[in-house]
């Protein structure tokens, strides 16, 4: 079946006439996000993204391989997703639809051509060998806006990784396990995050951060990829009805505002994250007893 | 009251969990099945009864009924004489194609199960448009078709009010849990201080609303709760929001009956209604 099970009449009619009225199912400003909570597993890279009652799982991880030969510099950075049955019933297991297909190519967009994660720093001896990152996504539970979330929860991972310490050494690769060195975060040239408005009646009307039943109510949908800078590094309008040129550049700003929200959100997340690593660490290294 | 009894899909339903009236057939809800009666000559005869689900038994002496309380987040399993809001998907020559739960097989609405229907009367529903119906019957084997109605098929009348196609409104999802408590509290009538199963939040929003012209109901317990607030004018939209947001947060948290006034309260002052 790999759909999800199309809105009624009603639905679709009254959440076109409420917006009309300004009025959002959930109560929210057209311009306002669902609640996002950031939280992190045991491990480096694991983490945990809830926005509203959409909620997925990011584990990045790395392992050392041979470079490509036409890129002998470049470690390889892969985002691999897919929509299990986990996440929403309407998904098949094994099977790609039109959904994954998208959200795959605009995270590949946003976070992996506007090359936020610094491929070169990867690399540990020419042509040789280099580390390859990983993000696996995971979707836990979907209530719309799947890109927005995926690619807040990517780049959080991404910054909250820490790979194992390598060096060369008489033209041999050692790598430090986790416990030898302290290991050490990724190369993040800067901090890029999709923002997707929904758009109904003929671009007239534009909403942020849609759950299920508007997205599936909705005329067509934009999606900005925007960082911190103001620096614009994604823009898609693939489908649906026109919308106008100043809905793009009236929402840019929008979107400049929201990421720079979000990345604080991120941001503070990650210091609480660390400020507890490093407290429990140094409890850890001074109990006068050990595992031996 | 005894305490709650949990029970777990193939345990026994303790005969001193029954209800003791005798008059009356004792009446068995979803979950739970006959397996055989013992021939005995006491007063209460052996029933076993066998739990085909996991939940919480319930038992109601006055209706001399005794059921499973299922978890809340269950996914809905049509069990006949449940009132459902299914949504049509096609139409053949003599039946609606519904959806009762997406992802599942549709289930089957003759064409001519509404009231007064006839070959020329009958109504005549596109793709999308909601119904409100009794589930007549669930199959036997695997794979068989759920059947709807929408009037009793011996009288050939709606016999509850309200069954039929729904037109305009607003569906909100809930849980199966919220609906079934739902269902109940509409179902018995106002004897309890603090409401049927601790739910006086559509008690409350009655009694606000109904100065903007009251609203209209459906609860479906396939875990949809249909809401139409037409007679509100200006403010039929943000009063229908209003009832959805304060059923979401009803369904979300446990609230007591006087947090739910609150929220009732609240809400309405927010949507500005």
């Amino acid at each position: 079946m790999n759909k999800e099970a199309p809105l009624s009449i009603a639905e679709r009619d009254f959440i076109l006439n409420a917006l009309r009225e300004g009025v959002r199912l959930d109560g929210r400003q057209p311009d306002e996000l669902r609640p996002l909570n950031v939280s992190f597993g045991d491990e480096y890279g694991h983490v945990k993204v809830q926005l509203g009652k959409t909620s997925l799982i990011v584990r990045i991880s790395s392992e050392v391989t041979k470079p490509r030969d036409d890129r002998p510099f470049d470690g390889p950075f892969t985002i691999a997703m897919e929509l299990t049955s986990m996440g929403s019933p309407a998904w098949s297991d094994g099977r790609q639809g039109d959904l994954e297909q998208y959200v795959t190519h605009v995270l590949d967009r946003v976070i992996r051509h506007s090359n936020a994660l610094d491929t070169e720093s990867l690399c540990i001896l020419k042509g040789v060998s280099c580390w390859s990152i990983r993000a696996d996504v995971h979707v836990i539970d979907y209530d719309g806006n799947l890109i927005d979330a995926a690619c807040i929860a990517i780049m959080t991972g991404l910054q909250h990784f820490r790979r194992p310490d390598a060096v060369v050494k008489d033209g041999q690769v050692v790598v430090y396990g986790l416990d030898e060195r302290e290991p050490v975060p990724l190369n993040i040239t800067h901090k890029p995050l999709s923002i997707t408005f929904q758009t109904f009646d003929e671009g007239k009307l534009v909403i942020l951060d849609a759950n299920r039943k508007e997205e599936q109510a909705s005329e067509g949908d934009v999606v900005i990829g925007i960082n911190n800078a103001g620096d614009v590094c994604f823009l898609s309008k693939f489908s649906g009805a026109p919308v106008d040129a100043i809905v793009f550049v009236s929402k840019s700003s929008v979107a400049l505002e929201k990421v720079k929200e979000i990345n604080g959100i991120i941001d503070k997340a990650l210091q609480s994250d660390l400020a507890k690593r490093t407290e429990k660490g140094l409890a850890e290294e001074s109990k006068a007893e050990n595992d031996r | 009251m005894t305490t709650p009894l949990i029970l777990l899909p193939s345990d026994n339903v303790p005969s001193d969990h029954l209800p003791s009236n005798t008059s009356a057939p004792l009446r068995l809800g979803p979950g739970l099945r006959l397996l055989s009666e013992q021939q005995s000559s006491t007063p209460s005869p052996g029933h076993v009864i066998n739990a085909s689900r996991a939940g919480l038994l319930s038992t109601d002496p006055k209706r001399n009924a005794v059921s499973i309380l299922s978890f809340p987040n269950h996914r809905y399993i049509p069990t006949t004489n449940d009132l459902v809001i299914a949504q049509v998907h096609h139409s053949s020559a003599e039946y609606f194609h519904c959806m009762v739960t997406p992802q599942t097989p549709h289930a089957l609405l003759a064409q001519l199960a509404f009231e007064g229907a006839t070959k020329k009367t009958r109504p005549v529903l596109k793709q999308g448009d909601l119904v409100y119906a009794r589930v007549l019957s669930i199959g036997v084997s695997a794979g068989a078709e759920v059947e709807l109605t929408c009037v009793n098929p011996a009288t050939g009348k709606a016999e509850q009010g309200g069954l039929g196609p729904l037109t305009g409104g607003m569906v909100f999802d809930v849980s199966t849990g919220l609906a079934a408590r739902l269902t109940r509290a509409s179902s018995s009538k106002a004897e309890y201080e603090d409401g049927v199963a601790g739910l006086v939040v559509l008690d409350e929003l009655g009694t606000k609303l109904e100065g903007i012209g009251g609203f209209e109901i459906a609860v479906g317990r396939n875990g949809k709760v249909w809401v139409d607030c037409s007679n509100a004018g200006d403010s039929a939209i943000r009063a229908t929001v209003a009832i959805g947001r304060c059923l979401h947060a009803v369904d979300e948290s446990n609230l007591s009956p006087a947090e739910q006034r609150k929220l009732v309260s609240r809400t309405l002052r927010e949507m500005e209604v």
